[in-house]
């Protein structure tokens, strides 16, 4: 064993967050971390450690089974104790093959990262966030970690050794990317977001919504339903388990009943306030401030009382 | 084509106890078919009718499983095949190495269909093992698949992106729950479907020798975020001007 915790994302910033993860594990098992690269070297990837650079893969595009192919080549000669990944879907796809690649496990989407010298252990939300599991891996492991969890590494620039892990055949082809139409502002930074569910009756009728979160100078959200079922907002607007998980200063749900899927993706935001017309809705649970009430009374008032105040 | 759905009989969450000192009661707890495994069924049974062939389901776990199998049946695939294992002992390479192992017994197939993850857990681990196990080209989280000849054409979601992915047949893929929606069996089904025949086949000889659970649970617990609870009455106006005023001392209005 080299007693190295390797780090690799897609993303940049990703990998600088899971650069300070990876600083947790190295800690407790008195390794060294090491950022990796593949096919070029990324002059800003930050990172607390020595840097490796693998080469072989043709393209600077590297897909989540090249990057798994060219990972576990360089680790069957280097054993590292551990490689850690963001749990992007690119990255939990790479991560996935890489660690079935090299016959070990593979922790999903884990944050508060420790180890024990011997594995690593972490934590992950399962059952819709209902429930905190805590895992355990042996070493040689593999592990995603859970983006947004952790703060991203100050850039300490070092000198990269390279590996030539020979080429890569890509068997699927990549023909082009497209942008989803991005909301105005991005769900994950915002401080607040007002999110429409099921009470909203017609899809014009998000624009009372959309100008609410204007007017609070948030970003519009929804549930599954809104984005997958109906398709009245773009999928990168759906909030929750399989969607973006958020948490903003604020969170305001509007006509959402609060089902668990939901709450996964926003059940850490400072504050949450939601309007329903049913009581028993589970939303008021996991709320700070309830009103039981008519979306189409209450959010008009809203925008009144705001202006008011302005 | 011969197309294999992976489907897991997954806890209902919604269903799931949590006793005052926070430990989830597991043990008896209610099950059904993954929530985003009746997409991955819905898919297999749309690529059948696009080309003909037949649809097997696969799952791995306790005798319980056989419930959902028997769902994705009804919905109508053509057979099941269940991997007997303990279900407390599985963790993603094992499912894995036991589907794979199983889909190699009554294989190969043109296409392998798995949503991207369990309702309950939520690694999403599976799918993509279960196609590096198999030897295939594996592209995850498509929201739309189109095969033609001995290619097939796939959108992924990502998470601010759509790649459009050019694949060989045979390949491996996991469906996201945009991709359709799944068709509900009639009573007429679930009646036939118990006369569909389900393989019986156990994960311990499908494992191979050294083959282990990696990843262990140590415990779990449920501590959810404490939230205030207070619910603002009076009119529209009223209640909206109170929860303005709530909200300014919080602090979180901008």
């Amino acid at each position: 064993m080299s007693g190295e915790v390797w780090v690799y994302s897609e993303s940049e910033a990703v990998a600088s967050e899971v650069a300070t993860a990876a600083d947790d594990v190295a800690k407790g098992a008195s390794a060294h971390v090491r950022m990796v690269d593949i096919s070029s070297l990324r002059p800003t990837t930050r990172g607390s450690g020595a840097r490796l650079l693998l080469k072989g893969p043709p393209s600077p595009e590297v897909s989540p089974a090249v990057a798994a192919e060219a990972l576990a080549r360089a680790a069957r000669e280097l054993a590292p104790l551990a490689i850690l990944l963001g749990a992007t879907r690119d990255g939990r796809e790479a991560a996935s093959r890489l660690a079935a690649k090299l016959g070990v496990g593979c922790m999903a989407e884990v944050a508060g990262l420790a180890s024990d010298g011997q594995g690593m252990t972490g934590e992950r939300d399962v059952f819709a966030g209902k429930v905190v599991a805590k895992v355990r891996c042996r070493f040689p492991a593999v592990a995603t970690v859970k983006v947004g969890a952790y703060p991203r590494a100050v850039a300490q620039p070092a000198d990269a050794q390279e590996k030539d892990v020979g080429p890569i055949p890509d068997q699927t082809k990549t023909l082009g990317r497209e942008k989803k139409q991005a909301g105005s502002v991005d769900l994950r930074s915002a401080k607040v977001i007002v999110s429409a569910g099921r009470g909203v009756k017609k899809k014009e009728d998000l624009a009372i919504l959309a100008e609410l979160a204007t007017a609070m100078r948030g970003a519009l959200g929804c549930s599954r339903p809104l984005s997958s079922d109906l398709g009245w907002l773009p999928e990168e607007h759906h909030i929750g388990l399989t969607g973006v998980t958020v948490k903003p200063d604020l969170y305001l749900a509007v006509g959402i009943s609060g089902q668990l899927q939901h709450v996964a993706g926003m059940k850490d935001s400072k504050i949450v306030a939601s309007i329903n017309t049913d009581k028993d809705a589970p939303i008021f649970q996991a709320s700070d401030y309830g009103i039981v009430g008519d979306l189409y009374q209450v959010v008009p008032a809203l925008r009144r009382a705001l202006a008011a105040r302005r | 084509m011969k197309i294999a759905v992976c489907v897991k009989h997954a806890v209902d969450e919604a269903e799931l106890k949590i006793d005052p000192a926070g430990n989830p009661l597991l043990a008896g707890a209610a099950g059904k078919m993954s929530t985003f495994d009746k997409n991955a069924v819905e898919e297999g049974l749309r690529l059948k009718a696009a080309h003909q062939g037949a649809v097997v389901v696969f799952t791995v776990g306790g005798a319980e499983s056989k419930k959902t199998l028997k769902e994705a049946l009804a919905m109508g695939a053509d057979r099941g095949v269940m991997v007997v294992s303990d279900p407390t002992a599985l963790d993603a390479l094992r499912t894995a190495t036991m589907l794979a192992a199983a889909m190699k017994k009554s294989g190969p197939f043109d296409v392998v269909i798995c949503s991207e993850g369990a309702s309950d857990t939520y690694t999403g681990e599976v799918p993509p093992m279960v196609g590096e196990l198999l030897g295939v080209p594996y592209v995850g989280y498509a929201r739309k698949i189109a095969v033609e000849g001995k290619t097939a054409r796939i959108e992924r979601s990502l998470e601010d992106s759509v790649e459009s992915v050019e694949a060989p047949v045979p390949f491996a893929t996991s469906v996201v729950s945009e991709i359709n929606e799944p068709r509900y069996p009639t009573l007429i089904q679930i009646m036939q479907a118990s006369k569909k025949p389900i393989e019986e086949l156990s994960g311990e000889e499908l494992a191979p020798a050294g083959s282990r659970t990696w990843v262990e649970v140590l415990s779990m617990s449920s501590q959810p975020t404490a939230r205030k609870h207070v619910m603002i009455d009076g009119s529209p106006d009223e209640a909206a001007a109170k929860l303005l005023d709530a909200l300014s001392k919080e602090g979180v209005l901008k």
